[in-house]
């Protein structure tokens, strides 16, 4: 019974907080209606030239693509670091066959250009 | 020690994916048809390997891996369909601009995932297997990168093959929750001594849902037409052929020595869905005019002819789903061969386009009207004989009607096979110079037309194979 | 006291989210979400079972590992071919890619 009265009261400050926060903000705002200089985007106090939409840029993909995958790879180290010393010469050569396999990969990437920032 | 001698045929694949993806980078690109011999030459010595080791059977890593008969029959089927696919796409290959040689790795990676999927005897590697072979499709299927067709298809095949596999996990889960493991013969000890409860029925159907999705049965083949339309033609040729066997060899695996007969009558549901599948694939076929869509839709139908076996479940079914597997496998990458002839000759792979070959190809027209007559089961092709193995399994299994309508659905087959055939010798082109073929493309042709009749007219040796491979569900 | 059956739940309720998703949005990395959350519920199935039903082995965390690593694949090759779409299609909205039909 204590858990649900723990899920209980978890889902009611879950719920209260945001209100709680946004009610203040509304409270201690400045009530007047937005005009068309109130609503231009910011560009650090000089007046916004040019289209507001940018032409996307792939490094950024890519980047991410290539941290992702690593950062899976490190998913599987973190269990044979932790039983490293139990598991004997077999599981070390395994694992430097996986790190092997995945440093292959990370030359591809590299000399593909995905990893260079223009 | 003795792992690596039976682990060796995918050590090999592996080793060698590895391998042309890096002499992708080191090698200057008028080097890189290097990789393509290597490719070739490196799955015909691992096919050797598997041909020189096929009776010994090891069960590795407490039931995990189980090397039998059973598997080594489809690695054998999986390294040929390879192979053949290999030498077939030597021209094709060109479209690919730069990237050429990583498509050579892709294909090698899908094989290892087919190869790591049948000698599964476990969930968790039936799922990494199944995976391996199926992202390496997604990628291989969007590999034109200039044509839109592709990467339409690459999507596709992606949002639907990603959320069948997530349909399959859940299967899978439930399984595991109602048995406690997921090693397959630990799963059928488990079973044996239940009741029949509703998550293990849903965990079942959910689990055929998902690996109905791989072998194209009718609810779940809408992305088939789709995607073998848009794929480059060798790619939709490995599909059609190595993808479903591998989806079969793991359905039947899995039904069989997972499942007591108590826990659900699995064998009615298959049967409705080979009925349908039959009726739709070949009603849906005798419309189209785009000859890799029609080869689509037939490949649907043939897997259901191919479920017909795995419904009767008696050693004539299961031997005829494993050898009209291989059968198919021929008929089926001749056909895409002579497509992907007359699309890098003509543009497209529309009926207008095989006007004429007859004339202006004869060898590759006459290949091509066999290997089509053996999809629709005419003696004395092979298709025939597996057909044969195939409906006399469903009557000594007691199922008459399934016979009845696949046999009714193959005669209506002839007709819209018989049209590619009508095109190319009575249909007139307006161009009258020979279509050239790399030697590789006539030294696959010629193969798949030696197997197809060969196996037509003396089934005995590869009637044995199966024999040897499916006495492993004779003990279940 | 929260059991086996509330985490099953869970994990059913999650996947159905995912399946509407899957069906109902347009945007294609929406459906990409959608799919990520379908196989994040099956996770939570599977150590689920682990916890309640066999605490002794650990096949089911096992699973939802590979399972994690797999879905990291899926969604990195997925994003990449929806870039490639874009390429051609110059949107990526699933209403638009309608070349391949009947």
């Amino acid at each position: 019974m204590s858990d649900h009265a723990a899920l209980g009261v978890f889902l009611i400050l879950t719920l209260v907080f945001p209100v709680a926060a946004m009610a203040a903000a509304w409270l201690f705002r400045v009530k007047s209606a937005p005009t068309r200089e109130k609503l231009l985007p910011y560009e650090c106090g000089v007046d916004p030239k040019g289209s507001g939409w940018m032409r996307f840029r792939v490094n950024y993909f890519l980047y991410a693509l290539v941290f992702l995958v690593f950062d899976i790879e490190t998913i599987f180290l973190y269990p044979w670091a932790v039983k490293f010393q139990s598991l004997g010469l077999f599981a070390f050569v395994e694992m430097i066959v996986f790190i092997a396999i995945l440093a292959l990969g990370l030359w591809y990437a590299w000399k593909e250009g995905a990893l260079q920032w223009y | 020690m003795m792992y690596y001698q039976l682990l060796g045929p995918e050590i090999t694949v592996a080793v060698l994916g590895l391998l042309v993806l890096a002499g992708s980078l080191l090698l200057p690109s008028h080097g890189k048809n290097a990789l393509g011999y290597l490719t070739t030459i490196g799955l015909a010595a691992v096919l050797l390997a598997v041909i020189l080791n096929f009776s010994r059977e090891a069960i590795f890593f407490a039931g995990v891996y189980q090397i039998d008969m059973y598997a080594n029959f489809f690695r054998l089927l999986f390294l040929s369909a390879a192979l053949l696919i290999m030498l077939m796409s030597s021209r094709y290959t060109g479209l690919f601009g730069e990237r050429k040689s990583e498509w050579f790795s892709f294909m090698l990676f899908a094989t290892l995932g087919m190869m790591i999927m049948v000698a599964a005897g476990d969930l968790i590697m039936v799922y990494v297997g199944l995976e391996l072979m199926t992202i390496s499709f997604y990628i291989l299927t969007a590999y034109l990168l200039n044509d839109r067709w592709s990467a339409e298809a690459g999507l596709k095949y992606l949002l639907i093959g990603a959320m069948s596999s997530a349909v399959l996990l859940f299967g899978m889960s439930l399984i595991y929750a109602c048995s406690g493991s997921t090693v397959f013969t630990e799963i059928y000890q488990a079973l044996l001594a239940g009741s029949e409860r509703p998550a293990l029925l849903a965990g079942i159907v959910m689990m055929m849902a998902g690996l109905g999705f791989k072998i194209s049965v009718v609810p779940f083949h809408m992305w088939t037409p789709d995607i073998y339309q848009g794929a480059p033609t060798p790619v939709t040729a490995y599909l059609a052929v190595a993808s479903k066997a591998a989806g079969f060899a793991v359905l039947v695996r899995i039904l069989l020595i997972a499942f007591p007969p108590t826990s659900l009558d699995w064998k009615l549901i298959l049967a409705v869905l080979a009925a349908l599948t039959i009726i739709i694939g070949n009603l849906t076929a005798l419309p189209q005019t785009n000859v890799k869509r029609m080869l689509a839709y037939s490949s649907i139908a043939q897997a259901g002819y191919i479920l017909v076996g795995l419904v009767a479940a008696n050693t004539y079914g299961l031997k005829g789903v494993l050898f009209y597997a291989m059968t198919y496998v021929f008929a089926n990458v001749a056909a895409f061969a002579v497509t992907a002839v007359v699309e890098v000759a003509e543009g497209n792979a529309e009926l207008e386009s095989f006007n004429g070959l007859g004339r202006r190809a004869p060898m590759p027209a006459a290949v091509m009207t066999i290997c089509l007559l053996s999809l629709a089961g005419i003696p004395p092709m092979a298709g025939f004989a597996g057909k044969l193995y195939l409906f006399s399994g469903a009557i000594q299994g007691g199922y008459l009607w399934l016979a009845f309508i696949g046999l009714l659905m193959s005669m209506i087959s002839v007709y819209y096979y018989l049209h590619v055939a009508k095109a190319m010798y009575i249909g007139i082109s307006s161009r009258e110079d020979r279509v050239l073929l790399p030697v590789p493309v006539r030294i696959a042709l010629w193969i798949c037309l030696l197997g197809t009749i060969l196996m037509g007219v003396y089934p005995g040796p590869l009637s044995e194979l199966t024999e040897l491979a499916v006495q492993l569900f004779s003990a279940v | 006291m929260i059991g086996l059956n509330h985490y099953l739940l869970l994990g059913t309720v999650l996947f159905g989210i995912g399946a509407y998703g899957v069906f109902a949005k347009r945007n294609a990395i929406a459906v990409l979400m959608s799919i990520e959350l379908m196989l994040n519920a099956v996770n939570v199935n599977f150590v689920a079972i682990n916890r309640f039903l066999q605490p002794a082995a650990g096949m089911g965390q096992l699973f939802a590992i590979f399972v994690i690593v797999v879905a990291a694949a899926e969604v990195a090759v997925g994003l990449a071919l929806i870039i490639s779409i874009y390429r051609h299609r110059k949107s990526v909205d699933l209403n638009d890619f309608n070349l391949l039909k009947w």
